[in-house]
């Protein structure tokens, strides 16, 4: 299992764990390989020991593709073992021309990849949901040659969290945003919302955002304490950088809904813990959340304010819609994320390596 | 409205709720708050200065490599550079690009454009620099100075020549007296031992001839005692005895002193090796170079520190060492306080202006009061070279900051002695473990020039 890096709470290191842990159930001996690694309780060897370890063209790489990595490259153009794409996604750089002339740089690299790896004919494209393999299929990879795998995440974990709603806003409606402050996450659109929310719907009417600013994006949070003075909502506007699993925990269960207007996602973890939890949410039908979401949320191809805090308002009133949204929820998470059903996933994905 | 995964239920629900949103959008606009006036005639396009928008370009060129990129993101885009822009420019850098090149594609980016700096003479030495990247043009554009400046060229390949080598012979000397001084405080360091066990053994005999004084004296006492029931033995008896009794007072006085004496050299002696000591360290941290990249992280290592801190934060800095790392972080607007052991990097401190405190960083922490810091830093080799204990000093930590409060480790190794331990020392993995032992949060891991910094949170 190779990846650029293994760190805590982060979606690709819940990935790679959950996925080593369901192949060695399988009976298949797993070793992981990053540059650096954090919050991991087994070995993780430097990258390159990795060639020591494959020594038969049984053996097999699976790569956690997230980002612009020469090495990966390198090392799937020279390896006899069989190779595996397991690909996360990486965000336009366009997203990041206003923003960050360093953001613009990596992403552009990360995708630029994604041709040189289609173009090598790997043997198994996977990818985390159906939008982020249409990158490969696009590029001419054969469909035979890809599949999809929703990530492993920890949400079991969450939900079996005691929540600690201290530091969370009183406010109501209360809407949530769990998400890194990055400007592909519709926090500007998510602010509008918010004030046409406070003016037609409540006057308490509250925005939790949960996640991490980045200080190599620090102009893009500028941008967002500008939108939020334009639109008077300093009282209105919680934004905690440095949540635990036990906050993440209380504000889903204290949030009427889930707010996610990112314009794009390569899978989207929040929308399942939120399906998990029994929160209402609310999107923007863009990248790959249709997908994530299924039936069990309401889904616009706008950011409109009015529309987004009208639909704030029916879900906090209607409370039929409440239930059956909650209901849907539970039944789509069950259904098609839970971590027996990504086990099952994998186990049917290896299969294929078996009859070959 | 997509339509692709909801059922009839929920098409219906969106139909409606999109018609009250189009009666909603009439009756409620959203709610704009302009800036004042007066601000925005003050600022430029992007909220900056006008008078911090004009540079020349030999201001911008005057420095090199990682100065160079840090000074050309601060003046054209006002912010310092991320880990991906400065990497990407040095690449530019490394390729052979001019500064000059360097520059205008940080001006006229996208970012650039917005925040508006302008540098007299850049456009044409930029748009010379783009024209030799046109394919056929630019090479013989670029032939055509080439050979117009060969005459310049081979006059400043000469003085470079020179320049180079004089470098050469400035720094082998001062590696040579480096090293002789380096050998000398070593030398220094390993006879002190045995100066003192030189001196131990001294105060060994003295104080094994002051016990026979003492039998003595007590012996004598004792017989006064029992004489001083027979005084009928007359005067002049007892005029003997006082006189021996004050002979033993002054012998015992005489033996103090030199006892007093001998101790005030043993102290003199640890004094000196410490300072010794201190001096090793000092020179040692001096050649390994390690001060020519510290400015690069220390500031970015501040300005993430000074973005994660609680509002009005104080900041204890434990191992100053000689204040540059303090300095950057007055330099990012945060209010810090620093203790340093090594009085030699006090007294430099202070020389340059800055002022750190002398003394034991675990004491000036234990003094602090409970949930009075917002921020606390920590150096590996304080840790290192001290018999500070870890546990301890986390305890403290805890204790000490407030909720929320930020602890910076920093993983230098400039002044660390390289010992089996050193490497695990250094290890931001083994950190890592042990901050979460402590119950703190991980917030970041801060890698720049080689070095890596560990920012965690109370929780």
């Amino acid at each position: 299992m190779l990846v650029p890096g293994l760190a805590p709470h982060d979606a690709v290191s819940n990935d790679v764990r959950g996925m080593t842990a369901a192949l060695r159930q399988l009976g298949h001996e797993v070793a992981l390989f990053a540059p650096h690694a954090r919050g991991v309780d087994e070995s993780v060897y430097a990258p390159d020991a990795i060639d020591a370890w494959l020594h038969s063209s049984d053996d097999m790489v699976i790569y956690h593709y997230c980002v612009g990595w020469d090495f990966a490259l390198a090392l799937f153009r020279r390896t006899r073992a069989r190779r595996v794409v397991r690909y996360h996604n990486i965000t336009p750089a366009e997203f990041f021309s206003d923003w960050s002339p360093g953001y613009v740089d990596a992403c552009a690299q990360g995708r630029a990849q994604i041709k040189a790896f289609a173009d090598l004919a790997c043997d198994l494209y996977l990818g985390d949901s159906p939008f982020n393999i249409d990158d490969f299929l696009q590029l001419g990879v054969a469909a035979q040659r890809c599949a999809v795998l929703a990530p492993f995440h920890e949400v079991e974990q969450l939900t079996s969290l005691e929540a600690d709603p201290r530091r969370l806003p009183e406010g109501a409606p209360l809407l949530l945003m769990v998400g890194r402050l990055s400007p592909n996450k519709g926090h500007l659109n998510l602010i509008d919302a918010l004030a046409a929310c406070k003016a037609g719907v409540a006057p308490d009417a509250h925005l939790l955002s949960i996640g991490k600013l980045d200080p190599n994006l620090a102009r893009y949070g500028d941008a967002l304490q500008d939108r939020i003075a334009m639109r008077s909502l300093e009282a209105n506007v919680t934004m905690l950088q440095d949540a635990n699993g036990a906050e993440l925990r209380a504000a889903f269960e204290r949030a009427d809904v889930l707010l996610m207007l990112s314009q794009h996602e390569g899978f989207c973890v929040p929308l399942i813990e939120a399906m998990a939890l029994g929160t209402p949410v609310i999107a923007l039908a863009s990248s790959a959340i249709p997908w994530t979401l299924g039936d069990a949320g309401l889904l616009w191809d706008s950011t409109d304010p009015h529309l987004i805090a009208t639909a704030v308002a029916r879900v906090r009133s209607d409370v039929q819609l409440r239930a059956t949204m909650r209901e849907r929820g539970r039944r789509r998470y069950a259904e098609a994320f839970a971590p027996d059903v990504l086990a099952r996933g994998l186990k049917s994905i290896m299969t294929r390596f078996e009859a070959a | 409205m997509s339509s692709g995964s909801n059922d009839d239920y929920l098409v219906r629900v969106q139909a409606e709720i999109r018609a009250d949103a189009d009666l909603a959008r009439a009756r409620t606009p959203l709610p704009r708050r302009d800036p004042p006036v007066e601000l925005l005639r003050a600022q430029g396009t992007d909220g900056i200065e006008r008078e911090r928008l004009d540079d020349a370009l030999d201001d911008l060129t005057g420095t090199h490599y990682i100065a160079f990129i840090h000074h050309a993101f601060r003046a054209l885009l006002k912010r310092a550079p991320d880990d991906a822009g400065c990497t990407a420019q040095l690449r530019v850098l490394a390729n052979g690009a001019s500064q000059a090149e360097v520059l205008g594609n940080l001006r006229w980016s996208p970012e650039g454009r917005r925040v508006g700096a302008r540098v007299r003479g850049l456009l044409p030495r930029y748009a010379l620099a783009k024209i030799v990247r046109v394919p056929v043009l630019g090479y013989c554009v670029e032939w055509g100075i080439a050979v117009a400046a060969l005459p310049v060229l081979m006059r400043h390949q000469r003085a470079a020549d020179t320049s180079v080598a004089a470098r050469f012979a400035t720094m082998a000397d001062t590696q040579r007296e480096r090293d002789g001084r380096l050998q000398e405080l070593g030398k220094s360091v390993a006879e002190l031992p045995a100066n003192l066990d030189q001196r131990v053994a001294e105060i060994g005999t003295q104080i094994r001839g002051a016990l026979r004084h003492l039998v003595i004296l007590e012996q004598r006492a004792t017989a006064m005692e029992a004489r001083s029931s027979t005084l009928a033995h007359g005067d002049g008896e007892r005029a003997r005895e006082i006189a021996d009794l004050r002979h033993s007072v002054h012998t015992t006085n005489h033996w103090v002193v030199s006892l007093q004496r001998s101790l005030g050299m043993i102290e003199d002696a640890a004094q000196e090796q410490r300072l010794r000591a201190e001096q090793l360290a000092v020179a040692a941290h001096e050649s390994t170079g390690a001060a020519a990249t510290q400015h690069a992280r220390h500031s970015l290592w501040a300005n993430e520190l000074a973005t994660q801190l609680p509002a009005a934060s104080i900041v204890l800095d434990l191992g100053s060492g000689d204040g540059t790392w303090l300095d950057a972080l007055t330099a990012h607007g945060v209010a810090a306080r620093g203790i340093e052991a090594n009085s030699v990097w006090v007294a430099r401190a202070q020389a340059r202006g800055v002022q750190i405190a002398h003394g034991d960083p675990q004491d000036a922490l234990a003094r602090c009061p409970d949930a009075s810091l917002g921020g606390l830093v920590l150096a590996a080799d304080t840790l290192s070279a001290s018999n500070v204990g870890i546990a301890e000093l986390l305890v403290h930590a805890q204790r000490t900051l407030q909720a929320g409060g930020c602890l910076l480790l920093r993983l230098e190794s400039g002044m660390m002695r390289v010992t089996r331990d050193s490497a695990l020392l250094l290890d931001p993995a083994h950190w890592a473990a042990i901050l979460r032992g402590a119950g703190f949060a991980l917030v970041s891991e801060l890698n720049c020039a080689g070095a890596t910094a560990l920012l965690a949170r109370r929780a």
